[in-house]
């Protein structure tokens, strides 16, 4: 059996370019957006995945979290319909229409029934040009992120990916917590908010990708007729990014049984040639559940963690390579210490030729599961929108991951991986014996901050504002922990 | 209720014969049985050259051993430790290297595995699946660190999350006698008394081709699917299975109330869970009732529970219910709410009921009850845009004791709830089934 598997796996190296991605229109909005769609009849459902330049990372001083304030506030009224007005136009035709804050941009999904698409365009439209920003709904809205923050505050991997993000960006935009803080949101007024939304909510860079039942003539006109009355300012343009990184290791004490790990190093861009080795790279390290070193080493062979994982994400104006761990407190040193060494052994001998084997199998093989639905598809293209690739590069980016060379990917391992520089922030109160060798000092606890929903690594930020999951959750997801779902580059 | 295998049905199923030829059995579904008693659907999908394969066991948290919670869930894991032909963690990772992807969850009532791949490698993930199904290698070096991973994996999803830890202290008052109130994943000293000895023995018993349920959802055909389930899994021999128990649900004669004071919880929450009919036990038209009831009081912000409390009130942040009722015994109706500063969980209580308390006398308006019934049958057309979405549906429903006809004819039922079903469903709640909860942020005394 084995011998079959392994020769199964050699003739996927000629691996083709799913039939949906070969088949991406663009649709002309004007020249300042981006329009792509993938035309699918069989389930009469309609996705949209809509990116406009109004991300964390233009909030304004002392204002941290205004963009994600402002996102949160997209279903909360507008023109003639109050909150509930506009609440119940969506619900009564089913439709899925939610707004997140990322660092660069806000991310509007809509899912609708294909005979519902004029009606959800008409309230994106009124959302985009004519919030309402009552004070009813922004003193709930207000008071819901205010208690997700404060819960974040008591929650181990909120913790540190907050102080992890602060500390590896220092200055810079990039830095504050998508969110904000529990002073920045308290200040947040309606007109903060109205003068956000007029500089940013704009189409001037406007992106939008589109799956589903619909015709390219009838979707070039729906969004045409949606997005002529939005504003077409130009957003002031972010601060370029100075130093990235504060290596050593950073501690927030917190009385739980588990602490997490954060641990990061200064990346790669999206448009630097070396950025898809890279990409390679990360996923022989940590990227790819199972098939990882870290996941072998940390969990496999030791049974320190539930999950362990890497990701390699490019901001318009940083990159960063970050990873998550958690672990019972008295293991956290010897964690992290297995994390350094892998890391350090990577760096220094790179991948072997099988474990690049595979790493390529894995990325182009699995790029048409991607594709595999609507939603999907109109998140994978938005995902490539954001990065700023063309639309051409849907179907090039199998044989982009199939050129990278085993040289490639050992000269970037160098690049990438090296372990003096990392950053680590541990939220949580480490005990136990310290790791077998001297691993760096640790500095006395530094005073908890508010965390917040940034729970995931980031470029994956999420939004929800709701401080209560409901209660009853039973399934328990098996043995890794990142869903595939994650967005491939 | 669902039937469990007899012994009868079992010894039947060890003789063998030939797999039927797929038969429609809805719109876009196709049923057969392969000769070991594997029952296999067909969800074809022709979008992109990708498959969804599910394999779904009758077993899960309450088939754990007395003393041992946890018992399937830590064998799920252990499903990913190997074979003598796939030793160690390479099931994941030839899965991976043939750019597919892999994962597993457990319940109370059933275990699932799956794999989402390109469809020239359904085979290959037929074949892996079949030889873990009757060749795992259990031995000490695997089951030890893996315990080690399923502690870590609870401390992250309930010691380390107040709301998670008062949730199972809730469910395990709720079912005075039921395994529904053990949680899944396993108490924390149950779990580490698990050895190799008694998870071999949850696999010779449990784990066996007329145990399970074959989903494959994607770009297939019925014919192609019979022919490679029969090369993969008709190997496999049926295997005599133990007896699933049947736990009495005897009534409660009173309400259970706890508080729980915890210093990681920052913000309070109360809670309150009803022992109610499911899916498989309710009689028709109970669980759609429930679950029309359950979207109108608090499926979204449009519910009654969200416009009385958070909005017209304002004494809470965030408020809403759900019905969860595809369970092989009792199901779940849950209501929840969180409250705004300075308002007291007592207060937030009293206008709960309030909203309850109307609920049981009033009709709901024709618009709410409209706009309720299309949200439901909505999700059924979005469900169908998702491979995975689509498997998981059916295979929870065959799970546990449902048929493809109950997950077809869902929507037409939903549309057949009358306002008065609402009521009944509302007037179904009794807090002497019910446990509620306060979570409350300060210092344990």
């Amino acid at each position: 059996m084995k011998r079959f598997l392994q020769a199964a796996a050699l003739s996927l190296l000629a691996a083709v370019t799913p039939a949906r991605a070969a088949n991406i229109q663009n649709i002309d909005l004007g020249k300042d957006a981006e329009v792509w769609f993938a035309e699918d009849h069989t389930v009469p459902v309609i996705a949209f995945n809509i990116s406009l330049p109004a991300g964390s990372a233009y909030d304004p001083a002392g204002k941290a979290g205004l963009a994600s304030f402002a996102a949160s506030m997209i279903d909360e009224g507008a023109g003639g319909l109050d909150s509930k007005a506009f609440h119940e136009a969506l619900a009564n035709r089913a439709i899925s229409f939610s707004a997140r804050a990322e660092r660069d941009y806000m991310v509007i999904s809509i899912s609708t029934l294909k005979e519902n698409a004029p009606e959800a365009m008409h309230l994106l439209q009124l959302a985009l040009t004519r919030p309402r920003f009552e004070a009813d709904a922004l003193t709930r809205v207000r008071a819901q992120i205010t208690q997700a923050l404060q819960q974040a505050d008591a929650e181990p991997p909120r913790v540190a990916s907050r102080t992890f993000m602060r500390d590896f960006f220092g200055d810079h935009a990039y830095a504050h917590p998508v969110d904000g803080e529990m002073a920045s949101i308290s200040s947040v007024s309606a007109g903060d908010l109205r003068n956000f939304s007029r500089t940013h909510w704009t189409k001037y860079g406007l992106k939008v990708s589109v799956a589903g039942d619909i015709t390219a003539p009838v979707l070039a006109k729906l969004l045409g007729d949606t997005f002529l009355p939005v504003s077409g300012a130009v957003p002031p343009a972010l601060p370029n990014v100075g130093r990235l990184g504060a290596p050593g290791v950073h501690v927030v004490p917190l009385p739980v049984p588990q602490p997490s790990v954060y641990f990061g190093l200064p990346g790669i861009m999206r448009q630097d040639p070396d950025f898809l080795p890279g990409y390679v790279a990360n996923y022989v390290v940590g990227g790819g559940g199972f098939s990882s070193r870290l996941m072998g080493e940390v969990r496999v062979k030791r049974g320190l963690t539930y999950g362990i994982s890497t990701s390699l994400t490019s901001y318009n104006k940083a990159s960063v390579m970050v990873g998550a761990v958690a672990t019972r407190a008295d293991a956290v040193h010897q964690t992290v210490q297995v994390v350094k060494d892998t890391l350090a052994d990577f760096a220094a001998n790179g991948p072997t030729q099988q474990e690049l084997d595979d790493a390529k199998t894995y990325l182009t093989g699995s790029f048409p599961l991607a594709f595999a639905s609507n939603s999907g598809t109109a998140a994978q293209l938005g995902t490539f929108q954001r990065q700023n690739l063309d639309v051409g590069y849907v179907a090039r980016r199998n044989s982009l991951i199939q050129a990278v060379t085993l040289a490639d990917v050992k000269r970037v391992a160098k690049r990438l991986f090296d372990p003096a520089r990392l950053t680590v922030v541990i939220g949580g109160s480490p005990g136990g014996a310290a790791a077998p060798r001297p691993s760096a000092p640790l500095p006395p606890g530094k005073p908890t901050t508010p965390a917040g929903p940034a729970a995931q690594a980031p470029g994956v930020p999420t939004q929800s504002v709701m401080p209560a999951p409901k209660p009853a959750d039973k399934p328990l997801a098996g043995p890794v922990t990142t869903p595939s779902a994650a967005k491939k580059p | 209720m669902a039937a469990p295998s007899t012994k009868e049905e079992n010894q039947a199923k060890l003789s063998q014969p030939a797999p039927a030829n797929p038969r429609q059995t809805g719109n876009n579904t196709f049923q057969f049985a392969l000769g070991n008693g594997m029952q296999v659907l067909v969800i074809p999908d022709h979008r992109a050259p990708v498959a969804t394969q599910m394999l779904w066991f009758k077993v899960g948290g309450v088939d754990d051993p007395p003393g041992l919670s946890g018992m399937a869930h830590f064998f799920e894991h252990m499903m990913f430790r190997g074979t003598k032909q796939v030793p160690d963690d390479s099931f994941s990772q030839i899965i991976a290297k043939n750019g597919g992807d892999d994962n597993a969850f457990t319940d109370h009532d059933y275990t699932a595995f799956y794999e989402q791949i390109a469809k020239d490698r359904l085979p290959l993930a037929m074949k892996l699946e079949a030889d873990r199904l009757v060749n795992l290698d259990l031995s000490d070096s695997h089951v030890v660190p893996e315990r080690e991973v399923v502690l870590e994996e609870r401390r992250m999803r309930v010691d380390n999350e107040p709301q998670s830890l008062m949730n199972e202290q809730m469910q395990a008052a709720l079912h005075l006698s039921h395994p529904y109130g053990r949680p899944v994943i396993g108490w924390a000293e149950e779990v580490r008394r698990i050895d190799r000895a008694s998870a071999q023995g949850f696999y010779d018993h449990h784990y066996a081709p007329n145990n399970a349920i074959l989903v494959i959802a994607g770009d297939v055909t019925p014919d192609e699917v019979r022919k490679m389930a029969q090369d993969a899994y008709g190997k496999d021999a049926a295997r005599e299975l133990a007896p699933r128990a049947e736990f009495a649900e005897p009534p409660r004669l009173a309400e259970t109330r706890m508080v729980i004071t915890r210093p990681d919880a920052k913000v309070p929450l109360f809670s309150r869970i009803y022992r109610v009919p499911s899916y498989a036990q309710g009689m028709t038209g109970q669980a759609e009732g429930l679950e029309a009831f359950a979207q109108l009081l608090g499926g979204d912000q449009t519910s009654t529970l969200y416009r009385v409390l958070v909005e017209q009130k304002k004494l809470a942040t965030d408020a809403g219910a759900s019905y969860d009722g595809y369970d092989r015994d009792s199901g779940q109706f849950s209501v929840y709410a969180v409250p705004r500063p300075g308002v007291s969980l007592e207060a937030l209580e009293k206008a709960v009921d309030q909203v309850l308390s109307v609920s049981t006398i009033a009709l709901p308006r024709d618009i709410e009850l409209n706009r309720a019934k299309t949200q439901l049958i909505a999700s059924v057309t979005y469900r169908r845009d998702s491979q995975f979405a689509l498997a998981s549906a059916y295979g929870q429903a065959l799970a546990i004791g449902l048929t493809v006809d109950d997950v077809n004819e869902w929507p037409a039922r939903v549309r057949s709830v009358s306002a008065e079903g609402v009521r009944k469903a509302a007037q179904m709640l009794s807090r002497k089934q019910a446990v509620t909860g306060y979570l409350i942020p300060g210092d344990e005394k």
